[in-house]
């Protein structure tokens, strides 16, 4: 009891409280090695039902996070807890609440398909009556049916995820912890994937997936932005791109690489991005730009044919929260 | 912590079978090589003794005294001669001759037998390793020795007849102690514990031992390397799993195989080379003691290493100094005490010890409890270190 107490002044501090439905909850959750501060003072709270998409660049602290949350890494500094238990010190309790798909293939490639998921079921002490029908559901879910005498190691790349997806869920986890599942993956496979996790949540399974792709972020309810193991923002995807203060101007200019080249030097520009053929631009005011432009185009060996509006995507809130364009966003730290 | 759950331990159990039988190649090598090499090992160690050692033989003094010398020189089993009559510049050049000896007698020596002054025999050995030359030296010796005693016979049959007559004359203690002088002085041995000195007898423990170890130590050296290295390692730490489930689990199946090729080289030990077994209990219990011992060391070393390579690499610098100085094929005392305290911490020595108690000496229960006691220790040690260790993993 007097545990639980600690738990709710620690995330009270931090503005977060279980009461609000959060089954994880991060609580200035650091870890260094030595000078190398992989993740910094990390607090967020994520809630039952939804799929949070962890983005970042490789390198960024997400797989870090993430075996942290999974009682693979001892935490430096603050804490976790996944439905109230701390993931560090009451790890092995932990350990049935969620299942983990690994970054890397990490099935028995020598073991079939069944064999692979029957070790897992009794690994996650699945009862031996129950196994045969949680099989069955596994294979028909993931659709391996006909692979269910296969070894692992002959599977294509899409096949083992979704094996390691099965292998994850044999013991029912209310939680499910992914770590880049479709990178490397073709779009059909990455799209049964995603499929599949759509038909999790709607059971009420809470979804925590890493990714650097940026279309999958879209697809989650809930988007947090890791750089050098800081957390950027964590916010939905719409209200992320809301969060663009200035409107993106895009243009179409000839020849298009020399523009691109010479644009990105222009000390009122933060940065430029090469979009279908046109260059989107991220600047701070770019009306009063556009204006100066308008009555003198300063590149007299660039031909200027057009410009347009558009709204933001999820790669620009990652561009401008990676790289810090701070003043094109509404407020720079969440 | 709760207690480790059977169907958790079966589940890793099982899993670890199957990488076992899946791959084909080692499970063949497994099963094959044991009394493959029980078969060869046993064979090579058979006798101690060296025979037909070729030799050169050179005789410079043609009488039929020292012909009776030569014939039971030829008599020896150990060598195997060429006789040469004159002798050139060979006579030292054993490695040109192809001998590893060479024997000159010189002219005149069966004459020189019978004044004051015998002449030595001439030979020459090859000391190159350190056994042989000593083993011929002793062997030649006792020819010569032999050859003696015929001769006084002989020198005594040719004496004059006054001889006897003064000899009738002396007390009888003198007389006897004459003939005590002339008679070669005897041990009236009797060998115990190995009575018809089988080698093979002495050696069977260190060939057993030899082979399961090495089996055992790389095998469960790989299991965990194998995992680390294809990233299953953490699949299994996310599970509900306790170490000491995994530990257990992976051990069992090489503990069922081990205590199988265990068996099927005992079998043929008394089956092929007619080696006795006594007391069944004590020699299982040593067995066992010892499979546990060096299972847990491979799993130590598993969890030392990072890859499978590493873990390879370990077993090899492990093992090397094990098969040497383990007393597994001659007695621990031959080494510097230096030595053989560092021999005592290797699983193999207290084995082949306690193996040799049991099965040569039959000695009871409480002769090995000390080498029993130190083995169980060590799969005591290596066990709990090599949980201590997988704790590293999650950091």
């Amino acid at each position: 009891m007097k545990r639980l107490q600690t738990d709710h002044t620690n995330h009270a501090q931090a503005g977060i409280s279980t009461r609000e439905g959060g089954v994880i909850l991060l609580d200035r959750l650091s870890k260094s090695y030595g000078e190398l501060q992989a993740v910094q003072n990390l607090s967020l709270a994520i809630k039952r039902g939804e799929i949070f998409g962890f983005l970042g660049a490789n390198g960024a602290g997400k797989t870090t996070t993430m075996r942290m949350l999974c009682g693979l890494l001892r935490p430096t500094g603050g804490r976790a807890t996944i439905a109230g238990a701390d993931v560090w010190t009451r790890r092995q309790e932990v350990r049935s609440k969620f299942g983990y798909v690994a970054q890397r293939f990490s099935l028995y490639r020598d073991l079939t398909v069944e064999e692979n998921i029957r070790f897992f079921g009794g690994a996650s002490r699945v009862p031996r009556a129950k196994l045969p029908e949680r099989l069955t559901r596994l294979l028909a879910l993931t659709d391996l049916e006909a692979k269910r005498h296969a070894p692992a190691g002959s599977l294509s790349g899409g096949m083992r995820q979704l094996l390691a997806l099965a292998c994850a869920l044999v013991h029912e986890p209310p939680l499910l912890f992914l770590d880049e599942p479709t990178s490397g993956l073709d779009p059909v496979h990455r799209q049964q994937m995603w499929n599949l996790l759509y038909d999790l949540s709607h059971g009420g399974i809470t979804i925590f997936v890493t990714t650097h792709y940026m279309d999958e972020a879209e697809r989650c309810t809930e988007v947090g932005f890791i750089e050098s193991g800081r957390l950027m923002a964590k916010a939905s995807p719409r209200a992320l791109k809301a969060s663009f203060s200035a409107k993106l101007l895009e243009i179409d200019v000839e020849p298009v690489m020399p523009a691109l080249v010479r644009l990105r030097e222009d000390p009122d520009i933060l940065g430029v991005s090469l979009r279908s053929g046109s260059l989107r631009l991220y600047i701070a005011e770019p009306e009063k730009l556009m204006a100066r432009w308008r009555e003198k185009w300063p590149f007299p060996d660039l031909r200027l044919l057009g410009q347009r509006w558009v709204e933001p995507d999820m790669e620009d809130v990652f561009t401008a929260y990676s790289q810090g364009y701070d003043a094109v966003l509404k407020n720079s730290r969440p | 912590m709760n207690w480790p759950s059977i169907s958790a331990i079966a589940s890793v159990a099982y899993k670890e079978f199957l990488h076992i039988y899946r791959d084909r190649r080692v499970l063949l090598l497994l099963l094959i090589l044991p009394p493959v090499f029980t078969l060869i090992f046993g064979h090579a160690f058979e006798s101690g003794e060296r025979t037909d050692v070729p030799a050169l033989l050179i005789n410079q003094d043609p009488t039929p005294r020292t012909q009776r010398f030569v014939d039971l020189a030829l008599a020896n089993k150990t060598f195997k001669w060429r006789e040469q009559p004159s002798t050139g510049k060979s006579e030292t050049d054993l490695l040109g001759q192809g001998v590893r000896a060479s024997l000159v007698i010189g002219p005149g020596w069966s004459k020189s037998l019978r004044s004051k002054d015998p002449l030595p025999l001439r030979l020459n050995l090859d000391g190159s390793d350190t056994s042989t030359a000593e083993q011929l030296q002793g062997s030649l010796q006792k020819t010569l020795g032999d050859f003696q005693m015929k001769e006084q016979q002989y020198m005594i049959d040719e004496l004059p007849e006054e001889v006897f007559e003064f000899a009738k004359k002396l007390p009888v203690e003198v007389r006897d102690q004459f003939v005590s002088a002339m008679t070669p002085w005897s041990i009236d041995h009797k060998v115990l514990y190995n009575p018809q000195e089988r080698f093979i007898d002495y050696v069977l423990p260190g060939v057993i031992g030899i082979i399961l170890q090495l089996i055992t130590v790389t095998l469960m050296a790989c299991t965990i390397a194998r995992e680390r290295e294809s990233g299953t390692l953490y699949q299994l730490m996310v599970t509900s799993l306790q170490r000491g489930e995994i530990v257990i689990g992976k051990i069992l199946p090489y503990l069922a195989i081990s205590v199988f090729l265990i068996l099927v080289v005992l079998l043929l030990a008394s089956w092929h080379f007619r080696v006795k077994f006594y007391q069944p209990p004590a020699l299982a219990l040593t067995c066992f003691l010892f499979l546990l011992c060096s299972l847990g060391l491979g799993l130590l070393i598993s969890a030392i290493s990072r890859t499978q390579t590493q873990a390879i690499q370990f077993s090899v610098f492990f093992l090397l100094p094990v098969f040497i100085l383990s007393g597994a094929f001659a007695p621990l005392e031959q080494l510097p005490k230096a030595i053989q305290y560092i021999s005592e911490l290797f699983p193999l020595t207290h084995f082949c010890r306690a193996f040799r108690l049991v099965s040569l000496y039959r000695a009871p229960l409480p002769y090995l409890a000390l080498d029993l006691l130190a083995l169980l220790f060590g799969a005591l040690i290596t066990f709990l270190g090599a949980a201590f260790l997988l704790r590293r993993i999650e950091q």
